[in-house]
């Protein structure tokens, strides 16, 4: 039950699934989060990326004084529409 | 059946808005005038907003304020809009998200 | 282009624009909520004096007094971008292109959620939904619902669904695993819930404040911590009991709870059925730095504040020219705390905007805040101090060697 349960929401992605990955390929957060596209969803990883880190295997000293999963921008969706300055 | 808390006793009754209609999945409901879209179709019964572009899980509202995007819905045809934090409008016509017709590539471990 | 911009418009950016506004500054506030106020929106519990503090009314108080003072307000404006170049600021909105020279990000805090079987079911809702759906909006986010997770944001959310008529069938646990850290421990739990005995009618919790200074009592405080729970404002508080799965067909029918020893092992056989229509989800807050991060602002990963915090001293300046940091962006703690904060951001903007003479109110600012953490209702994290500590140590250790050059 615990293994099947959704850690990424926006993605399905299971907590087996993260478990796994990261315990194979003793993943940093980074990796993790590329292998299995937890936190790649719509929402940008605003919910899960706690946890994936967590999941991590690689829990290094660097985590202390960088983030780990990266922002990038846009940090909300765009509309094509709206990309170019155009109308939406 | 409705959801909505008239009296409060602290905060008081619900002011008076201007009710509106909308329809959502081709069905017409009403609600208040510039109130989140998902309180409009909670305060109706209605907790589910789309089912999951892939594995057609039903979502609903999680967080509530923009952050989760779970409760994106189609609004007079534009995609992927934040039911809790989009002010209902009268006869805004509000579709709910399904499955894709092509599920992308799984791209997980277990596929390589 | 504007004087000042400032996003996110909860207390700390309000604050903020009302202090520059107040010295003349041209302020555009930006947020993505329908309303202004932010978290505080939802907040209503009852002070010490007997009043009640009520987060509509405050945020309505704010938004107004900023309007007076000619402050521009965009809600509904997503932010998805910002830049730095030349000295300027550069902020992609939804609807537009801005710029300014002085940019607050008062982005507040997104909460942390706690996976749990059956979670992604239509009626499973962050705690701070139901809170917002409740107070803000004034529907019911369900008939009778349960709450995973025991901590001082659940504890006060649980007392408002109450008072609105909602039935709340319990509060309990979730169960143990790599991602719950010690909120499915239940001695961490009640040692935490110490901090909000003060707002517990509770016999057993103001007593267990006073007995449960050692870890050894709280040890046996769990120990025989009975079973069937305690009752906080008529809510079954669960420490004994986790959450396993939440089950339903198409939405929430109900959850699954288990007993739990002392170190929130699983007894097997205990489980049985709750039903209820809405779950929450407790798992507390963490800063929302992502557009801080864009900007390469130093981060530092401090536990005590709830998360990564960007570099910023008192005055809440970053190591960036013209970039600001105020409310919970810089470290979970209540309302008052981040107005405050707030306050010194605008203050401390209007001195790098040209104003003179500052000083002593900016250095007036920093004591107000200090004095509201100090007196919080309210500690989200009971390390606060410590961690505000380590910010500073960290800023200055950071430019030092600047100073030096």
């Amino acid at each position: 039950m615990t293994e099947d349960m959704i850690i990424c929401r926006c993605e399905e992605v299971t907590y087996k699934e993260l478990a796994e990955t990261a315990n194979k390929y003793n993943c940093s957060a980074r990796e993790l989060k590329l292998r299995t596209r937890a936190g790649m969803g719509y929402c940008g990883g605003r919910t899960c990326r706690n946890m994936v880190d967590k999941l991590a295997a690689d829990l290094t000293d660097e985590r202390q004084t960088q983030i780990t999963l990266k922002y990038q921008p846009p940090i909300r969706p765009i509309h094509f529409g709206d990309l170019g300055g155009g109308q939406s | 059946m409705t959801q909505r808390i008239v009296d409060h006793p602290i905060l008081g009754s619900i002011e008076e808005k201007e009710q509106v209609s909308f329809t959502f999945n081709e069905k017409e409901y009403y609600g208040m005038n510039g109130e989140p879209i998902a309180a409009a179709l909670l305060a109706n019964g209605v907790r589910t907003l789309r089912h999951h572009e892939e594995k057609a899980t039903p979502r609903g509202i999680y967080c509530n304020i923009g952050h989760c995007f779970e409760c994106r819905v189609t609004v007079d045809g534009k995609q992927g809009v934040r039911s809790c934090l989009t002010p209902l409008q009268e006869g805004m016509v509000i579709e709910s998200g399904g499955t894709l017709p092509t599920p992308v590539k799984d791209w997980s471990a277990k596929n390589e | 282009m504007n004087n000042v911009i400032i996003i996110g418009a909860g207390p700390a950016g309000m604050s903020a624009a009302i202090a520059c506004a107040q010295k003349g500054l041209d302020v555009v506030v930006i947020d993505e909520y329908l309303k202004a106020g932010g978290r505080l929106l939802g907040q209503l519990y009852e002070q010490p004096d007997g009043s009640w503090w009520n987060g509509i009314e405050e945020s309505a108080r704010l938004h107004q007094q900023a309007l007076d003072l000619g402050v521009q307000i965009q809600l509904n404006t997503p932010v998805n971008n910002i830049e730095h170049h030349d000295g300027q600021w550069t902020i992609y909105t939804e609807h537009e292109t801005l710029s300014t020279n002085h940019l607050l990000l008062a982005t507040g805090a997104a909460e942390s959620p706690i996976p749990v079987p059956g979670w992604t079911l239509p009626g499973v809702m962050s705690v701070g939904a139901a809170q917002v759906m409740t107070n803000v909006h004034r529907v019911k986010p369900g008939e009778r619902g349960v709450i995973i997770g025991v901590n001082v944001l659940s504890s006060a959310i649980a007392m408002e669904l109450k008072l609105a008529g909602i039935d709340v069938a319990c509060m309990a646990l979730p169960k143990m695993s790599q991602l719950t850290d010690q909120q499915a421990h239940p001695k961490h739990v009640l040692d935490s819930l110490l901090h909000v005995s003060h707002m517990a009618p509770s016999q057993f919790v103001k007593l267990g404040s006073k007995l449960m200074k050692n870890d050894f009592m709280k040890k046996l405080g769990v120990t025989f911590y009975p079973k069937r729970g305690v009752n906080m404002w008529d809510i079954p508080i669960q420490l004994r009991k986790a959450v396993i799965e939440i089950y339903g067909e198409k939405q929430v029918e109900g959850v699954t709870v288990a007993t739990i020893d002392s170190n929130g092992e699983i007894v097997a056989g205990t489980e049985e059925n709750v039903e209820a229509d809405f779950v929450c989800i407790a798992g507390g807050l963490y800063p929302l730095a992502e557009l801080a991060a864009l900007t390469g602002c130093p981060f530092y990963l401090i536990e005590e504040l709830g998360g990564y915090i960007p570099l910023h001293n008192e005055r809440m300046e970053t190591p960036l020219d013209g970039l600001y940091v105020a409310g919970n962006i810089t470290g979970i703690e209540g309302a008052k705390v981040a107005a405050a904060q707030g306050t010194t951001a605008g203050l401390t903007i209007a001195k790098q905007a040209g104003f003179e003479g500052l000083d002593g109110e900016i250095e007036e600012a920093i004591q107000v805040v200090e004095e509201t953490r100090d007196q919080s209702y309210i500690q989200f994290h009971p390390e606060v101090n410590k961690g505000r500590e380590m910010v500073k140590e960290k800023w200055e250790e950071y430019v030092l060697p600047l100073r030096s050059i």
